[in-house]
């Protein structure tokens, strides 16, 4: 047998595949028309991880001069003037302080208070998500120099927003702070400023360093802007593709194997290679515009950037092989289409849940990266974002590929095996 | 007998603990119309599956031309076609699409000239760019046939094809079987029908499993021992009831009104009537001789009433 003639053999069955999909016109609209629109509602669903509208009820239960300031402070009205004016550079101090209000404004949706705000507090039952109390007391306790803590209670539950929250209102509570120190230098006795003058001139610049926050200066890079647009796009397209795909070619051989023809098949002088070969050739034909498609989406409309699309284009080809490999490997075993449903079914979740698509892989434990490690997703994943974000190169994406190209041939000869000892 | 293509030895399929095939031998010849006869779950299609090379033997041997059914199933794949038992082309492919696929498939060289050729054979002019699920059952089946004669093969399997087709298309089913037979292509066909069995030039009857007996239709009446006793008696139906109930009758059949009556001693039986008609409420018009047919050949094997041994004693 040579090669040409496998050639024209697989070719056959990839043209009789072809047509199949090509007149199954509900299948055809799925495939056509679920992409496009998962990508736009995925996208936008998942566009910006920042905590927003975070519905907290406050109450301020010191009613002092000084508990009204921090409260007009934390519904956004800039009341930090000394810290502006006591800065060295009070236009970026000035603009810290704008985009943290605007901050405060976009993660709190204020209502109102209901209960007591001594004792337990609740949340879900009153609605809310967060709840902040000035205690009663506090503006006193700063007066007499043992200030007592504020009072926030948050939902736990959300391990995304609680401690966005928490932080938020640290950092708020700390600029604030630092503004009344301001005010009170601002404010020293004359003779107190004197004192100071007289102490040697390291000592006193050591104290107005210690005045002055200490910061670090970070520098975000591959994601500047913190777009988790960026980040998720790549998980989406291919998870988008991974389902089309699977479920897509998990039904062709056992529909065949159900009606009948697949006995017709294998009479015939094709092969078992032959046939599995020709029935992935137009499904990767087809996966590959798909994909082209939702990666085009993700560029005219959520703006994502693409870098390497030569390299791109390998790591989706290799990942659209491998999830057909899987999908035919599927339907090798299964004996009705029901069955391979089924199992595509349940071999997704896993893939969805654990595969990196949607969350850094580094938030699971080792023994489950492992597993991971299983999945085509996962790799796809991981090499998408090297390149396109971290402009990584062949090389280092190279364990990626293999293991897509090592998963493709390994599923394909699996079921090519399995297409016909299922039958006994 | 013609130079065998096809020999059975002691083939057995089993499923589990229970044969499905069980230790059947026999050899088929080049050019013969073979029919397989037996009940639904008798292991014909288990058979015809063994000798495609879709499921394995799991003892004996079977082989086509010299070749062995299993070990050599990838040789012997072009030198056959398979019409199965269901309809199982491809609905959504048109009549001559359907075609062209399994020429490819078989990697025939000039496939338009003989899709269109198979076209014209099999009369499926009009329906050449219909969709093979639109067809009516009849063409269906002549489009299966067509398909899995594509490459010319020299041995046909078909798996009851015929079975809820109606009188016309069986008919025309079967023209195209003896024309196939023109050019010396074996073929081996299931079936239920007795009419059929009768068109064939050899049938073997298997019955769970087993090959019950094998031989020429004109061999196997011959077995039955003679002709076969066919009484008239009216009422008829309720006569069937009372005759079967009768010591000495091993079972009654009704055709065209009269009572076959399968007896091992029908002449006591009318020797015995004649002197006294034992059914008060029947009445015994006369009695005539009749050559037996498949049909009868075939409910003797059924009800186990023959074996091979009293056929070949018989022949004897």
């Amino acid at each position: 047998m040579n090669l040409l003639d496998s050639l024209k053999a697989i070719l056959t069955i990839a043209y009789k595949e072809f047509v199949h999909v090509w007149r199954d016109r509900r299948v055809l609209l799925l495939i056509l028309v679920l992409p496009p629109c998962f990508t736009l509602l995925f996208g936008h669903a998942f566009e910006g991880s920042a905590v927003r509208d975070v519905a907290t009820m406050f109450m301020d239960a010191d009613h002092t001069g000084e508990s009204q300031r921090f409260a007009d402070f934390l519904h956004g009205k800039n009341v930090l003037d000394a810290l502006v004016e006591g800065s060295d550079n009070p236009d970026k101090v000035r603009k810290d302080i704008d985009d943290l209000l605007q901050n405060l404004k976009d993660t709190f949706t204020w209502r109102k208070w209901v209960g007591s705000p001594k004792g337990p507090i609740e949340l879900i039952q009153n609605g809310v998500d967060a709840a902040i109390v000035i205690p009663e007391g506090w503006g006193q306790s700063l007066q007499n120099g043992k200030p007592i803590a504020m009072r926030a209670v948050l939902d736990g539950s959300d391990t995304n927003t609680a401690p966005a929250v928490q932080a938020l209102l640290q950092q708020a509570l700390g600029i604030f702070q630092l503004n009344e120190r301001y005010e009170l230098i601002k404010n020293l006795p004359e003779a107190v400023v004197d004192l100071g003058e007289q102490l040697a001139p390291e000592i006193q610049h050591e104290f107005s360093s210690s005045l002055t926050p200490w910061e670090f200066n970070t520098d975000m890079l591959y994601n500047p802007k913190l777009l988790f647009v960026d980040y998720v796009v790549p998980g989406m397209v291919g998870l988008i593709l991974q389902l089309v795909t699977v479920t897509l070619i998990a039904s062709t051989i056992t529909r065949e194997r159900e009606v009948g023809t697949l006995s017709q098949l294998l009479v015939t002088p094709l092969r078992q290679s032959e046939i599995v070969v020709g029935k992935v050739l137009p499904y990767l034909f087809i996966s590959m515009f798909l994909i082209a498609g939702t990666i085009a989406i993700g560029h005219l409309h959520f703006g994502i950037k693409i870098h390497e699309p030569f390299l791109l284009s390998l790591v989706c080809f290799l990942f659209l092989l491998c999830s057909l490999g899987l999908g035919v490997l599927i339907s090798a075993f299964s004996k009705t289409q029901t069955q391979a449903i089924q199992f595509s079914v349940f071999l997704l979740l896993p893939i969805i849940l654990l595969s990196g698509a949607f969350a850094p892989l580094s938030q699971l434990p080792g023994s489950i990266r492992i597993f991971s490690e299983l999945f085509p997703l996962t790799h796809f994943c991981r090499a998408f974002r090297s390149v396109n974000m971290y402009r990584a190169d062949f090389g280092f994406i190279a364990a990626d590929l293999i293991a897509l190209a090592a998963g493709a041939v390994i599923t394909c000869i699996g079921a090519a095996y399995l297409l016909r000892t299922v039958d006994d | 007998m013609p130079k065998p293509l096809i020999v059975l030895a002691d083939l057995v399929k089993k499923f589990g603990h229970a044969a499905a095939v069980d230790k059947v031998s026999m050899s088929i010849g080049q050019g013969e119309v073979f029919g397989f006869l037996g009940a639904n779950g008798a292991g014909k299609t288990t058979t015809i599956r063994m000798l495609c090379g879709l499921t394995k033997p799991s003892g004996g041997s079977a082989t086509i031309d010299g070749l062995d059914v299993w070990r050599d199933r990838f040789r012997i794949r072009s030198k056959f076609g398979y019409v199965s038992q269901k309809f199982s082309l491809y609905s959504d492919l048109t009549v001559r699409e359907n075609l062209r696929f399994f020429a490819g498939a078989y990697r025939q060289v000039h496939i338009n000239d003989k899709v269109e050729r198979m076209v014209k054979e099999m009369d499926l002019e009009p329906y050449r760019d219909s969709r093979a699920g639109k067809l009516s059952g009849g063409y269906r089946q002549l489009l299966s046939m067509a398909c899995a004669l594509i490459h010319e093969p020299a041995l046909l399997f078909l798996d009851e094809p015929t079975a809820g087709l109606d009188p016309v298309h069986r008919q025309q089913i079967w023209d195209f079987l003896y024309q196939v037979t023109q050019s010396g292509t074996t073929i081996f066909v299931t079936t239920h029908y007795m009419d059929e069995a009768e068109r064939c030039t050899d049938v073997g009857f298997v019955q769970r499993g087993r090959l019950v007996a094998k031989g020429s239709p004109r061999q196997l009446k011959q077995g039955l021992g003679g002709d076969l006793l066919e009484v008239h008696v009216e009422p008829a139906m309720p006569a069937v009831l009372e005759l079967r109930k009768f010591p000495g009758i091993n079972a009654v059949d009704l055709r065209s009104g009269r009572l076959r009556i399968h007896a091992a001693d029908p002449q006591a039986l009318v020797d015995q009537w004649q002197q006294y008609w034992p059914f008060p409420g029947l009445k015994f018009l006369g009695y005539s001789w009749v050559e037996p047919d498949m049909e009868d050949v075939f409910n003797a094997y059924a009800q186990g009433r023959h074996s091979q041994n009293q056929v070949q004693a018989a022949l004897k």
